[in-house]
């Protein structure tokens, strides 16, 4: 009979990590929990908080030489602002590489709690559509689960992590259980009354968001200040955090050992019993390393780290994963398509006389419109996009210098509506994601090389949203439209999933209906590597709901002895 | 009647919420008082004082003071002098260091004294030649690279943020629909 340090490991600490220990420790397991990065404590170590600009280094920005040192990846999710540089991994003293011509953008946090402290907190479900979009065109290997199945868990952990949202009853964004939303401002609601007369099956809602609009008192949380300060932290505990929603859940059972600064390089395997026996970690302090023990182990280390670690995990003499027996591992990287975007400016007059008093932690959406009842006639690529913006007003443009210069400056450009397209990407078998065969960081882990690129479909995708962007804003009534596009690099919009997919097929995908390795029943891997396909929606909601529905599942199969 | 409001918001915030929240508040609180300091400090010195003086003239002309302080007492020229020292690359900070010493040079030709000597009406007309790309040898892009970094340095600073604008550290609420009329002004995070 083996013996365990604990019931349970969790790699990781971010959205899914989190998730993952809260769930298994309710349910009664010993969990260790294993985070690369610093520890970070909730309110007492959110150290920008609350700082004024005349407090912050550069007064908030990173010298560029620093930044391209540094934060040269990073930067694209927001470390040279010096207010979160804090939140984000040194990308000099993690590097990967990439294949050729064909760049990645890796952006890492550096802390517990993951990007959790830092994402962009927008809360939608996946739909029916989604589900069964590679079964329906062929892409990518079929979802083997549907959304009804996830439906309740969805529901379960919306209900805990507290969305905001508008109900819609629209079947590309299923509805959820939601707080009141919080409310379009007063070009949003001008721009949406036109568009939705002008275009029929076009919406504008406010954008679902892990940003409370009531208080939850039972979880010491305490409802968005409108102070947009989410990413230094927030000690209102106003948005889904690690720290302020699944840590102190778990911690509360007493059943929770978290060790930060503790790099997992790979887990151990025994090929006779097939399981994982070992997971071993290395202390970035003391540069030891060290295996630890436990019945089951959720990996959540997100998607790259993930699949890098399964990559590492190899069975012996050999190259070969243990959890690669289909071949796939590694395969299918994706990330949405992005840095498209499309704005319009409120004509001048009715709505000058307003401005926005507080900084409101979201924006507007325009949920899918594209291929919802099958394939449209006039389009020549597969699935869809969605738009993500919001109304606002710049500070008026400088004019001249002086006492009228600065006079100037105390009023307001025109109301005006930006977006940004985030569109779906097809699973490629050849986006790949593979260890160079002899480079090494400093933990002897050998490199991650990317070789992804979008294709053609993500680039008709991101096309059809700028002249459909631009029609819907002219629609609406908005002057001075236009669009541009910035190069699509992939990893950039933070949304990394696939790797080590789910499907029924063991030759064909890494885990199971279940998130259970094909190859290891006794491991879970449930971030954001087990998704098929990507959906156009942001996706950290259905991490968390394959997480949670994955615990439940785990700690069924270990009462009943099954792993 | 702002100011007093948002303090009240807060200290109300503080009790309301616990203790637990006393640290990230009191940060925001403090910064609702007056006259802490610039908060960097500049790792050697850049200027010599006869730039010192011409950093500080220009940044008060292009920002002055008026119902509000000006850019001087809000310790712009400090703040450009770090910038150049401390954040700046070589090259930019070459260019504009040069075209400090044209402005100047170009006060002392024509008349006879340096720029931060002269009335407010002289400076005026050099800046405004700076502003049309007219004075010989003078990089174009030197009046907005100044007006640039006055501004954000003004409008980052303490002064800039409190008393310039409507400093909103905890807003409480998001009101879409708000009156300009009330305030007049840009509201600062």
């Amino acid at each position: 009979m083996a013996t365990y340090d604990f019931d349970a490991i969790v790699i990781g600490s971010g959205v899914s990590g989190g998730w993952a220990a809260k769930e298994l420790c309710e349910k009664g397991m010993k969990v260790l929990m294993l985070e690369r990065g610093r520890m970070v404590e909730h309110q007492t170590d959110y150290v920008t908080e609350g700082l004024g600009p005349w407090e912050l280094p550069y007064r908030g920005t990173l010298p560029p030489a620093q930044v391209e040192r540094d934060y040269r990846l990073a930067k694209w999710g927001g470390a040279a602002n010096t207010a979160q540089t804090h939140f984000y991994s040194n990308d000099r003293l993690n590097p990967f590489d990439y294949e050729g011509s064909k760049p990645y953008r890796w952006v890492r946090p550096n802390q517990v709690g993951g990007k959790s402290l830092i994402w962009g907190r927008v809360s939608l479900r996946w739909s029916k559509i989604d589900f069964e979009a590679n079964a329906r065109d062929g892409h990518g290997s079929p979802w083997p689960i549907s959304y009804d199945e996830i439906a309740p868990w969805y529901s379960y952990v919306e209900k805990y992590a507290g969305i905001a949202g508008s109900k819609e009853g629209l079947p590309q964004l299923p509805d959820g259980e939601f707080q009141p939303p919080h409310p379009l401002n007063v070009a949003e609601l001008w721009a949406k009354e036109r568009l939705e007369k002008a275009m029929p099956g076009r919406k504008l809602i406010s954008t679902r968001t892990a940003n409370m609009t009531e208080d939850k008192p039972e979880q010491g949380r305490t409802r968005c200040q409108s102070r947009s300060q989410c990413a230094r932290g927030c000690s209102f505990g106003a948005y889904f955090s690690t720290q302020a929603v699944t840590l102190p859940a778990a911690r509360a059972t007493n059943n929770l050992t978290l060790l930060s600064d503790q790099v997992v390089t790979n887990l151990e395997y025994d090929p006779a019993t097939k399981r994982v026996t070992g997971v071993r970690a290395i202390d970035t302090n003391t540069m030891q390393a060290k295996v630890y023990r436990s019945r089951i182990v959720f990996l959540c280390a997100s998607t790259n780290a993930s699949v890098q670690i399964l990559l590492n995990s190899r069975l012996s003499g050999s190259t070969r994963s243990f959890a690669d027996s289909s071949g796939t591992l590694g395969r299918y990287m994706m990330d949405h398509a992005f840095r498209t975007y499309t704005w319009g400016s409120v004509p001048q007059g009715e709505l000058d006389p307003y401005i926005a008093y507080g900084r409101r932690p979201n924006g507007v959406y325009i949920p899918r419109f594209r291929n919802i009842n099958g394939q449209d006639p006039d389009a020549d690529f597969v699935r869809g996009y969605g738009l993500q913006g919001a109304a606002s007003r710049n500070i008026a443009a400088p004019v001249g210098f002086g006492k009228a210069m600065k006079e100037g400056l105390r009023s307001y450009g025109p109301w005006t509506l930006r977006f940004t397209t985030f569109a779906e990407c097809l699973p490629y078998r050849d986006n790949s994601l593979t260890l160079h065969p002899t480079k090494v960081d400093r933990f002897g882990v050998p490199l991650g090389v990317f070789d992804v690129t979008f294709r053609s479909n993500e680039m008709k995708l991101l096309r059809d949203s700028a002249i459909e962007g631009q029609k819907m804003l002219r629609a609406a009534g908005l002057v001075n439209v236009g669009s541009s596009s910035e190069e699509h690099v992939p990893g950039d919009a933070i949304h990394e999933m696939g790797g080590a997919c789910m499907g029924n097929d063991p030759t064909a995908s890494v885990v199971n209906r279940w998130s259970q390795a094909h190859d290891a029943p006794n491991l879970f891997i449930t971030d954001g590597s087990q998704m098929a396909s990507t959906s156009c929606v942001n996706p950290s909601m259905t991490f968390m709901a394959l997480t949670a529905r994955a615990a439940d599942y785990a700690v069924k199969q270990v009462k009943a002895n099954a792993i | 009647m702002l100011t007093s409001n948002r303090r009240e918001l807060m200290i109300g915030a503080a009790a309301l919420f616990g203790s637990s929240l006393a640290a990230p508040l009191a940060r925001a609180a403090t910064a609702a008082q007056a006259g802490t300091p610039a908060g960097f400090t500049t790792s050697r010195a850049l200027f010599t004082d006869e730039q010192r003086a011409l950093v500080a003239a220009l940044s008060e002309a292009i920002i002055p003071t008026t119902d509000t302080p000006g850019a001087i007492a809000a310790g712009v020229p400090g703040f450009m002098e770090m910038m150049l020292a401390d954040w700046y690359e070589p090259t930019d900070r070459n260019e504009f260091m040069a075209g400090l010493g044209v402005v100047e040079g170009y006060a002392r030709v024509r008349y006879g004294r340096p720029f931060a000597g002269l009335n407010p009406a002289a400076q005026d007309a050099i800046l405004t030649l700076a502003m049309e790309k007219a004075i010989p040898g003078l990089s174009s892009r030197f009046f907005e690279h100044c007006r640039q970094m006055v501004i954000l340095g003004y409008y980052s600073s303490e002064i800039g943020c409190k008393q310039e604008r409507i400093y909103l550290p905890v807003p409480g609420r998001y009101d879409g629909a708000y009156p300009y009329a009330e305030v007049r002004r840009v509201f600062s995070s």
